[in-house]
């Protein structure tokens, strides 16, 4: 397992759509390891895979209760808002205002090639919105509906906010 | 995606940890007030902190060994926040299925560069990747008696293994350490003056709550499927209390007969007092006796939640003899402070906690505070000794002391016990049983570790 380099926003992979994965090889199963391990090593709860170059769709995430990983993954339903501060590794120290679904319900493939379907709120829900947009694409700063800035300076200038 | 202070489960588990094993703070303790100080943090996480908390420490002396047996040097001369980030990784590795092995990793290495040890999270790495390599390998090793002994399959003191193996052989020796290893149910007695236990199985089951009927005694149950016990309605209207099925066979060794005077000198939380107040029917005296305020809180609590007017609660130190009782009490409920060794499965820093002189002060304060209380028994009355160990210094070899020196004889607990308990004893404890003490051993009775001895004053 290695830690990779995590592409950042000036990056034009950022800004492509990734390809499906159709099967498991010894290749892929060495990114999800490395992007888990980059993911950790950066204190991150996501990543996706054009983060670190690779145009595939595959993204790992983990909000604090062991990692998910999610191949192909298509979100099925999403329920209620959020809104608050969301940050990206490839936007490294950068903090903008984003409204996602409070609830979002997703179908992947597993490491194992299997289908299932995973269910989160809150943090799970936002991130598995602001990764599957990686695989097309999309940034956060796309959707924010506050400047991005510093994180420290955002949080002093949106605190308030925040904790309504 | 980034995280601003996200909150990191292992390390509240590696901080409690320390608290426990490097500076000997009670576990349930430790793991109630990190709960509480948490409670933001949503269930999942909250059941991952506590299994990874509780089953780490539950076998620290097995994972020091796989340590020991993969890493360069020997889990003792480990630097002790290192040593326990491992063990937390290796439990992850080998015990909880849920984990894949990469983020057990992967998770250990970010926490030991969190805690300032930047130039050792290779070796944290390389020792649980050595782990995950050889996961099979180590869990066969740890089931095989020809390679590892007892201390270290079932993570128990060498010292306490050789205590057990004098007192019960070796068989015995290890159902009893791999049962303090299992999930054991909360059991509870109904309280049969106001319902019976098939209705309140059924409020039980309104409440989502699994009752299962417990073989013995007739009036317990095992209860599973309930988040907050306390909170239910049943709980809070009385309708049961908790207490281990060993512990209720006191109330029943002390053959209550309507009108008795009773005394409990260590009653918290209550168990045994609001079982004997029962059986008196209304009739009769109980007091419920212990050593704080503390105690005594709960004790109120339990009896006014029972609606039993029978009992009342008393703050007196057991050790200090009290004239105004002497030769009073029918019977006298003797539950002394012991090692509590009968029940390491539920209080998992214990075993590595107790040493053996402990055990011989726990057994001098015994028979001081049995001296005291027994001249409370009115002759003809009797004393029903008990603890929740098995270790035979507190219990049988107390009773030997207290038949020697004080004015006592055994009294056979065949006539005073359930039938379907004394059909499922073995010989020995039959023999026991009929001489006049019980030791309930996990693994082999389906309930904590216990001793009982029923005494009659002469």
């Amino acid at each position: 397992m290695a830690i990779r380099n995590i592409r950042t926003e000036e990056d034009e992979v950022l800004r492509k759509r990734c390809r499906e994965i159709t099967e498991m090889t010894p290749k892929l199963a060495t990114l999800i390891d490395d992007m888990l391990e980059t993911m950790y090593e950066a204190n991150g709860v996501g990543l996706a895979a054009p983060q670190v170059g690779i145009l595939k769709r595959v993204v790992v995430i983990d909000v604090g209760d062991g990692p998910y990983i999610l191949i192909n993954p298509v979100i099925l339903e999403t329920d209620g808002s959020q809104t608050g501060g969301e940050g990206c590794l490839s936007l490294p120290g950068k903090t903008a205002t984003v409204t996602r679904p409070n609830y979002v319900k997703v179908r992947a493939l597993g490491r194992d090639m299997k289908e299932y379907e995973l269910e989160g709120t809150e943090l799970l829900a936002r991130a598995i919105c602001h990764e599957c947009d990686h695989l097309d694409g999309v940034l956060y700063t796309d959707k924010a509906e506050s400047p991005v800035m510093d994180t420290e300076e955002y949080y002093e200038t949106y605190q308030a906010q925040d904790e309504e | 995606m980034t995280e601003k202070g996200r909150t990191d489960v292992r390390e509240i588990s590696l901080e409690a940890l320390l608290l426990i094993l490097e500076e000997g703070t009670l576990s349930h303790l430790v793991i109630a007030k990190a709960l509480k100080k948490y409670q933001y943090l949503d269930k999942r996480e909250r059941a991952f902190f506590t299994r990874l908390t509780e089953g780490t420490l539950e076998r620290v002396i097995t994972l020091d060994y796989v340590l020991s047996a993969c890493a360069s040097i020997p889990a003792r001369k480990m630097k002790p926040v290192i040593r326990m980030i491992l063990r937390m990784g290796a439990y992850q590795l080998l015990y909880m299925d849920s984990v894949p092995d990469s983020a057990a990793c992967n998770e250990a290495v970010r926490l030991a560069r969190k805690k300032g040890f930047r130039n050792l999270t290779g070796f944290v790495n390389g020792v649980l990747r050595t782990i995950a390599r050889e996961k099979e390998k180590l869990l066969e090793k740890l089931c095989d008696p020809s390679q590892t002994d007892l201390s270290v399959r079932y993570s128990t003191p060498e010292w306490m293994v050789e205590e057990w193996k004098k007192a019960y052989g070796v068989e015995i020796t290890e159902k009893l350490l791999k049962a303090s290893l299992e999930e054991r149910k909360t059991t509870v007695r109904c309280c049969l003056d106001k319902a019976s236990r098939e209705e309140i199985v059924e409020l039980l089951k309104k409440e989502q709550v699994e009752g299962k009927l417990c073989v013995w005694p007739s009036y317990a149950l095992e209860l599973s499927g309930y988040d907050y016990l306390e909170g239910l309605p049943s709980f809070q209207e009385g309708y049961f209390v908790v207490q281990d099925i060993s512990s209720m066979m006191v109330a029943e060794a002390a053959g209550i007969r309507q009108g008795f005077q009773i005394i409990d000198v260590c009653a918290a939380p209550g168990g045994k007092s609001l079982h004997v107040a029962e059986k008196l029917r209304g009739t009769g005296y109980v007091e419920a006796r212990d050593l704080t305020e503390y105690k005594i809180g709960l004790l109120e609590e339990n009896i006014a939640r029972t609606g039993l007017s029978n009992i009342r609660a008393c703050l007196w130190d057991a050790a200090k003899y009290d004239s105004t009782w002497e030769q009073r009490a029918d019977v006298v409920l003797a539950d002394l402070p012991c090692s509590g060794l009968g029940v390491i499965g539920k209080k998992n820093d214990l075993k590595y906690r107790i040493t053996n002189k402990d055990l011989e002060e726990l057994a001098a304060l015994q028979r001081e505070l049995l001296t005291t209380v027994s001249r409370y028994v009115k002759p003809g009355g009797c004393l029903i000794y008990s603890t929740c160990t098995i270790n035979p210094g507190e219990n049988q070899e107390n009773v030997a002391w207290m038949l020697s020196h004080l004015p006592f004889e055994m009294e056979s607990l065949l006539d005073y016990l359930p039938e379907e308990l004394i059909n499922s004893l073995t010989t020995e404890q039959r023999k026991d049983a009929k001489e006049g003490s019980l030791t309930f051993l996990p693994g082999i009775n389906p309930c904590d570790g216990f001793f009982l001895a029923r005494l009659r004053r002469r």
